[in-house]
């Protein structure tokens, strides 16, 4: 497993602010990752380190306070943390010292004020004296006014980012509400639209009722073909469609040997341009014979000569030309 | 690696915040403990490495989830596994076997912390003692002879790794990275390794003293 280790998570789960599932993951990962696992200590050492420094946030240092010191091992490591802290910071005060003494030894100012008191009268050296003493007591309260003030900026820095997490909190319930609003007008729009187009439709639906209602005309027309009439003869049938017919319903008489099981129609114009077909019709028994039943689109049969191609298919697959029905168009 | 005399008892941590005391009572034998490190391995000093890390890695466990008494829940799931294996349960995974069984050790914990409502008094127990650094001074004096055992350069090491935070504690670690020419990840396992033992050298001198 060399998965980089992800120290936010890490100080998330040492807080006990992860799913179950989530810490059970880090656990078996832990336990079977000798790298992770000194990851999760390192990581735990640096979070007791930050709690005794002051440095977590405030939800942080209460689930800290809560779950993290449990148990006496860990205030233990906690106890240690503040010594740690403590001589650290003593070193580092001392290195300064040192570090300070070391290039103030050399310097030669201090001789020469050692060499004028030396050689000044006591009064002036009394002076001196009195002036240093109120000098380090000034520079000693400066210091603490100082450390004093640090610490009230350190505490006001603090508390500027919690209003400003809980501002940018607002901003986004803020945002998500516009967003919401904004979503909620968009649908109420759409409907309103919906709705309009709802209304215009029944309108016109109404108006075409009324429409059909006041001029009666057939708008299915149906006719009858019987076999046996040729292109050359001079009667052909005529089929007088009127301009609002919609459907034409055709019975194709046929003789009653044409035994087949099912039919197919082609439908050409004079020129022989076929402009409609269907198959797997099928005869049916009427008053005036037999005959196949189609209905189709008056659209389809402008004003003209037509010629009616009558198939029928036999059960073994086979087609065969039944007879050809001729007629004439006229439109109104 | 011996018993030693030590005994290990099912329900032994009930009443602060351990599993209730139902199980029957279960005592941890020689031969127990001996089926156990044979099952962690052949050879018995490296059993006996073993034993050592997965009890410490219980320990970390328990502790992580905010128990106040890791040490023995991590004894309790020892004994539990040992029992296990004395009836004649294979361990194949050792290491997921054990924190299997420390799972389940810790969801009685919860029942029973839960029941007693400590959660509150550890609450209030944190807390309050944790306002007190009354014995600061003692464990610094202590830390500070600690610190005289180890070498000058183990001595910057600790005390320099340590200080600062946040930005500054990471820039102040890189620059001791860059002067001690290690990588930063080898002074972390350093520095903790070190920060571990001083750890137990002041609290051993606290007793000391």
């Amino acid at each position: 497993m060399n998965e980089p280790s992800n120290e936010g998570l890490i100080v998330r789960y040492l807080l006990g602010d992860l799913s179950e599932q989530e810490q059970v993951e880090i656990e078996d990962r832990a336990f079977s990752d000798a790298p992770y696992l000194q990851d999760i200590l390192a990581v735990e050492a640096d979070l007791i380190d930050e709690y005794v420094r002051g440095g977590l946030y405030e939800n942080e240092r209460r689930l800290f306070e809560t779950r993290f010191l449990a148990s006496s091992k860990r205030r233990q490591k906690v106890d240690f943390a503040r010594a740690l802290a403590r001589v650290a910071r003593e070193d580092v005060a001392t290195e300064t010292v040192g570090r300070r003494a070391l290039t103030v030894a050399p310097a030669k100012w201090w001789d020469s004020f050692t060499a004028l008191l030396d050689g000044a009268s006591p009064a002036l050296r009394f002076s001196f004296v009195a002036a240093s003493v109120v000098i380090v007591i000034g520079i000693s309260l400066l210091v603490a006014q100082t450390i004093k003030l640090r610490g009230e900026i350190t505490q006001l820095q603090a508390q500027r980012r919690e209003q400003q997490q809980g501002q940018q909190a607002l901003e986004q319930q803020f945002a998500a509400e516009r967003a919401r609003n904004q979503d909620l007008a968009a649908r109420i729009e759409t409907e309103q639209q919906q709705r309009e187009n709802g209304e215009e439709l029944i309108r016109e639906l109404e108006r075409r009722r009324d429409e059909s209602q006041t001029t009666p005309s057939p708008s299915v027309l149906s006719f009858v073909l019987l076999p046996g009439v040729s292109r050359s003869s001079g009667a052909l049938p005529k089929l007088s469609i009127p301009q609002m017919a919609r459907l034409v319903r055709l019975q194709v008489g046929i003789e009653p040997g044409d035994e087949y099981k099912t039919f197919g129609v082609e439908l050409r114009t004079q020129g022989g341009q076929r402009i409609w077909s269907q198959n797997s019709l099928s005869a049916r028994s009427g008053r005036a014979g037999r005959a196949v039943i189609l209905n189709l689109p008056a659209r389809l049969l402008g004003a003209g000569q037509y010629e009616l191609a009558l198939k029928g298919f036999t059960g073994q697959g086979k087609t065969e030309d039944v007879g050809f029905y001729y007629f004439e168009v006229l439109k109104k | 690696m011996e018993l030693n005399g030590d005994t290990f008892t099912d329900g032994a941590i009930s009443g602060h915040g351990g599993p209730p005391n139902t199980h029957a009572k279960w005592v941890l034998t020689q031969p127990a403990f001996d089926g156990l490190l044979a099952c962690l391995d052949t050879d018995r000093e490296a059993a006996g490495r073993k034993y050592v890390e997965v009890r410490s890695n219980l320990m970390r466990f328990f502790e992580w989830r905010g128990c106040a008494f890791p040490e023995d829940h991590a004894d309790e799931t020892i004994n539990r596994v040992a029992k296990r294996v004395s009836e004649g349960e294979e361990i194949r995974n050792p290491a997921g076997y054990f924190l299997g069984v420390g799972r389940l050790v810790l969801l009685e914990v919860y029942k029973e912390r839960e029941k007693q409502q400590l959660a509150l008094s550890e609450l209030a127990y944190t807390s309050d003692e944790h306002q007190s650094v009354d014995d600061l001074e003692p464990r610094a004096e202590c830390l500070k002879r600690c610190l005289e055992g180890h070498t000058p350069d183990n001595r910057e090491l600790i005390l320099q790794y340590y200080q600062g935070e946040k930005a500054a504690k990471i820039e102040n670690r890189r620059k001791l990275s860059a002067r001690l020419k290690t990588p930063l990840n080898t002074l972390r396992m350093r520095a903790l390794r070190l920060r571990e033992r001083l750890l137990l050298c002041v609290t051993d001198c606290l007793k000391e003293s």
